[in-house]
């Protein structure tokens, strides 16, 4: 069988391409307002939807590529990626360059690169090999293990600091670990010690995020400091009102009220200019983007290829709770994107070629049948 | 390890999709209600937080009236200043820029954190805050040049207010000056380092005079840069007024009392417009609007010859004779004299133990009304007072508008005093006497009247009996504020009588005939002291402040022009200081003739150094009357 099938064409996930691309169009749209600066003698844009466009086709093309293999082939590939990854995480502290504060790329002279970016890949590879391999739920045992192969590379990432990628490598983990399941006493177990044991991580967290967090809690303690991204965002996003301010017409991103307002809070631009009903559709498109996704898990030919799509749902998953949350003051400041909204490079490819992934086991289930 | 690597079973994962679904549902519900309650429930919250951050207001300020005299000479108009303020939002470093603020202006650094310090809490933000108000041209120069080193300083351009004749109209225009706390509570649409009227017209025709303010919103980015500008209202300038004032008889009048203290006031009887008001000493409404150090203000106020106090509405005196009109009006009014009937004056009349003395020792003979007026006999008035008692005095005496302001549109106006049988009880625990109904009648005792008061009640008697409210406004639609209980015949009686003390040889104001005018008076002299017969003999080497008050009020009419003119000069001696000031005024009214009288008639001038008068409020009441000096021809 040649890598790339005719009939495959045939097969592919055309309801998830289209939310797919529906998201994405908003995404790149929604950017073009938010790269917007409005200054005395007119509005001035920036050029990141173009650099988002550009991202986007690059993209495509890692989702193309990430369709022409069986994905049943990256099952070989979980070790030596993960242990490639934590070499690469344990070379970034002593080789990596400093940007703003963190050290978090290498340079590779053409090009930098995060491994932590890598990481996520990494652990979604190790944790779908290791859980698919039975249906039975975790037991104590097994749960350590997977935990600690996870905890390595996080804890890594947290050092670097980047509390938000650490995170979401633990979170990704979870949420696979949930999909397979837990032995009944000790997941009953799990539900006390978690939410006791989760406060005594404030004694590892450095001060610029205790007081993030502290912000979260009551953001009119400290209005122009921490609690300023908080407060400002809410304004944005609530002054939308029903139908918004208008397509390019939001005064709180316009004039710069908002922060970071092309990357991490650009939805909250977008709740500005199209209010609640715009929000409102956003927000059905993402569940729709994640409901298909889920329905390739469920559907997959088999357990690992039910298992790896699984994991690119919580990828997601984790990232449009965490990122939305924030903009709508549900959740502390944690530097982590909206897929397809916020504007990055790297995010945007990684984005695609994991939704070539899902396609991929989508579109095989059937070719399986015939074989 | 093994059983978990070993990819050897293909069962599916149990409830894992199912999970994954139902996580979906709960992520679209989470966001779903939190939009609702953002967007939907707070969304009005929000929205003018939005507003808030992005739009600030500036005011327009609107320029403050002109005032203009009755033949339009202008009185107050607005000039230019410049005021150095700071943007504390904008400013990086406000101690360093304080200091260089202190550099540049010269004030001292300490003063300039005071008044930082100070009018912070009452700035709004990105509100400029007014550090210097008036800056010196070299000053501006010399912050022109700095500002752009110093972000958040800022050249603001206001106006401020100028009098062209600050001495001459201090107590009628009185003075602007910034707002105070209490008055932009009172007041919301005033701000910091607005003007409002504290005292005179400026006070009381505020809002006419002040406009109103325009409305500018401005569109500003995160760091407070303009953006856009909408005007919303445009400023309305204040109102030009015309006052009823001549700036020429106000001119006169403070020349005419040069060195003394008193007041005049001229006044139209026919729709109540005063064409004078004149007060001595006085002070330069500019030095209020300049803004005023509290040294100089503290001068100002404890100056003991009060040139705050505007002596024609704010100072009340013993009226003396003049008072015998207001009791001539209580007789004929009471019906106790006749015109015709006649009184013995045999130069004294006793009561009791005491004997009241009438000022001609010698006694005036057999007088009737119009001799005892055109003579001032106090032994006429013992006797009217007599019949009248306290009671009926009083009554009549309210009823030509004193003891109470006249209304005219000026604050802080005093209403005098018309003593009655209960005050004297309550405020002294005594009964009142029958001596002191002798007293009251000849203008003594306990009565202070406030010169508009007098010249208002003269008014009344040749207007046809209307008691009017002064108006300092020209070409008000007169208010009559009551009814002089006269009849129209009573009132010529006592007209007549006053223009017998003029035309009449033995008159006492025989100097003041004007050929060809008819003009109608009444001297008084009031006693600021009981005087001991030692003081007595020193005549005219009373120290000043024992001297009498003088009086001088009447009228002048000629064709269908007419004017009530009343002087006053504080310590004046007799009549013979007020009488040539009536008569230089009647010479411009009617004559046109503008000059000062010769040097030789005038009296009260005061010493050179100002010393304290007396309580002019609550002067001291001799018990039995002293006589009045001698006013009439014999000092020629």
């Amino acid at each position: 069988m040649s890598p790339i099938d005719r009939r495959m064409f045939y097969h592919v996930n055309w309801r998830l391409v289209g939310v797919l691309v529906a998201l994405f169009a908003i995404g790149v749209l929604n950017l073009y307002s938010a790269s917007g600066v409005r200054l005395g003698d007119g509005v001035q844009v920036e050029n990141f939807y173009q650099k988002q466009l550009v991202w986007g086709a690059i993209g495509i093309l890692g989702m193309a590529a990430f369709m022409t293999f069986d994905y049943r082939r990256l099952n070989a590939l979980a070790w030596p990626m993960y242990v490639i990854t934590i070499v690469l995480l344990l070379a970034v502290p002593l080789l990596g360059k400093t940007v703003m504060g963190a050290r978090r790329w290498l340079d590779f002279g053409v090009f930098s690169f995060q491994p932590s970016e890598l990481a996520k890949f990494s652990v979604l590879l190790l944790g779908a090999r290791l859980l698919s391999g039975s249906s039975e739920r975790l037991n104590m045992k097994e749960l350590c293990t997977v935990l600690g192969l996870g905890a390595l590379p996080a804890l890594l990432i947290i050092k670097q600091p980047d509390l938000g990628t650490g995170m979401l490598v633990l979170l990704l983990l979870g949420g696979l670990i949930l999909y397979r399941g837990i032995v009944p006493w000790l997941f009953r177990t799990l539900c006390v010690l978690v939410p006791t044991i989760t406060p005594l991580f404030w004694f590892v967290l450095k001060d610029y995020q205790k007081r993030r967090i502290l912000a979260f809690l009551d953001p009119a303690t400290d209005p122009l400091g921490s609690g300023y991204h908080i407060l400002q965002s809410e304004i944005a996003v609530g002054s939308g009102r029903l139908f918004g301010k208008g397509f390019l017409a939001g005064t709180q991103s316009q004039l710069r009220f908002l922060p970071e307002k092309h990357t991490d809070f650009a939805v909250a631009v977008f709740g500005e200019e199209w209010g609640f009903f715009g929000m409102i559709i956003m927000l059905s498109l993402f569940c729709a983007y994640l409901y298909q996704i889920a329905v390739v898990a469920r559907d997959a030919k088999d357990p690992y290829g039910s298992f790896l799509a699984a994991g690119v749902f919580f990828y997601f998953f984790w990232q449009i709770l965490i990122n939305m949350g924030m903009v709508m003051g549900l959740m502390p400041v944690v530097g982590v994107p909206l897929p397809f909204v916020s504007y990055g490079g790297s995010a945007t490819l990684v984005n695609f070629c994991l939704v070539g992934l899902v396609l991929n086991i989508s579109m095989r289930r059937y070719l399986f049948k015939q074989t | 390890m093994k059983n978990l690597l070993s990819a050897s079973t293909q069962v599916m994962p149990r409830f894992g999709p199912a999970l994954l679904q139902f996580l979906v549902l709960g992520l679209f519900l989470l966001f779903a209600v939190r939009l609702w309650y953002l967007q939907i429930h707070l969304g009005p919250v929000f929205t003018e937080k939005s507003r808030n951050n992005q739009l600030r207001i500036e005011y327009l300020f609107a320029p403050r009236g002109f005032l203009r005299d009755r033949n339009g000479e202008l009185l107050a108009v607005n000039e230019p200043a410049f005021a150095l303020g700071l943007v504390r939002e904008d400013c990086d470093d406000i101690p360093d820029t304080l200091e260089e603020v202190s550099k540049l202006s010269g004030i001292p650094l300490e003063k300039l954190k005071e008044i930082y310090t100070r009018n912070k809490p009452k700035v709004k933000s990105f509100e400029p805050l007014v550090l210097v108000p008036d800056m010196t041209f070299d000053t501006i120069a010399k912050v022109e040049g700095a500002a752009v080193r110093w972000p958040g300083l800022e050249i603001l351009s206001r106006t401020r207010r100028k009098y062209n004749y600050g001495h001459l109209l201090s107590h009628v225009l009185g003075y602007v000056a910034e707002a105070n706390e209490a008055e932009m509570q009172a007041d919301p649409s005033l701000s910091l380092g607005d003007f409002v009227g504290k005292q005179g017209l400026e006070n009381t025709l505020d809002t006419r005079l002040r406009g109103s303010k325009g409305k500018r919103l401005i569109e500003v980015d995160v760091t407070g840069r303009r953006l856009s500008e909408e005007t919303q209202g445009e400023p309305k300038a204040g109102e030009e007024i015309f006052l009823a004032i001549d700036l020429g008889l106000q001119q006169l009048g403070h020349k005419l009392l040069e060195g003394k203290s008193g007041a005049v006031v001229v006044l139209d009887p026919d729709n109540g417009e005063v064409h004078a008001l004149v007060s001595e000493p006085s002070y330069d409404s500019n030095m209020f609007t300049n803004g005023l150090s509290s040294a100089q203000w503290a001068a100002l106020r404890d100056d003991p010859l009060h040139p705050l106090q505007n002596r024609a509405t704010q100072s009340v005196y013993p009226p003396g004779s003049v008072f015998k009109l207001v009791m001539a009006g209580a007789g004929l009014h009471e019906g106790v004299i006749d015109p015709s009937e006649t009184v013995t004056c045999s130069g004294e009349l006793a009561l009791g133990r005491h004997v009241f003395r009438c000022w001609k020792h010698t006694g005036h003979g057999t007088v009737n009304l119009q001799r005892a007026l055109v003579e001032s006999c106090d032994v006429y008035f013992y006797k009217l007072g007599m019949k009248l008692g306290v009671d009926r005095m009083s009554a009549f005496a309210k009823a030509a508008g004193f003891g109470s302001p006249t209304g005219i549109d000026l604050p802080h106006e005093k209403g005098g005093l018309i003593a009655s049988r209960e005050w004297k009880l309550k405020r002294f625990g005594v009964r009142w006497t029958k001596g002191e109904d002798l007293n009251m009648a000849i203008g003594q005792g306990y009565t202070v009247v406030s010169p508009l008061q007098v010249a208002r009640y003269i008014g009344a008697l040749i207007n046809g009996g209307k008691l009017l409210r002064p108006s300092l406004i020209k070409g008000q639609p007169p208010q009559v504020t009551s009814q002089l209980p006269l009849t129209q015949n009573q009132a010529d009686i006592i007209k007549r009588d006053m223009v017998a003390t003029v035309e009449d040889p033995h008159g006492t104001c025989r100097r003041i005939i004007t050929p060809g005018v008819t003009v109608g008076a009444k001297t008084g002299s009031a006693q600021v002291v009981r005087l001991t017969e030692e003081l007595r003999r020193m005549g005219d080497g009373v120290p000043y402040k024992y001297r009498d008050h003088a009086w001088m009020a009447g009228f002048a009419e000629q064709g269908g022009k007419r004017y009530v003119i009343v002087a006053m000069v504080e310590h004046g001696m007799h009549g013979a200081a007020a009488g040539p000031i009536v008569k230089a005024m009647i010479n411009a009214l009617f004559i046109g003739k503008r000059e000062l009288p010769p040097k030789d008639l005038e009296g009260g001038e005061r010493p050179a150094n100002g010393p304290a008068p007396i309580d002019t409020v609550e002067p001291q009441f001799p018990e039995p009357p002293i006589p009045e000096p001698p006013q009439e021809a014999t000092a020629q």
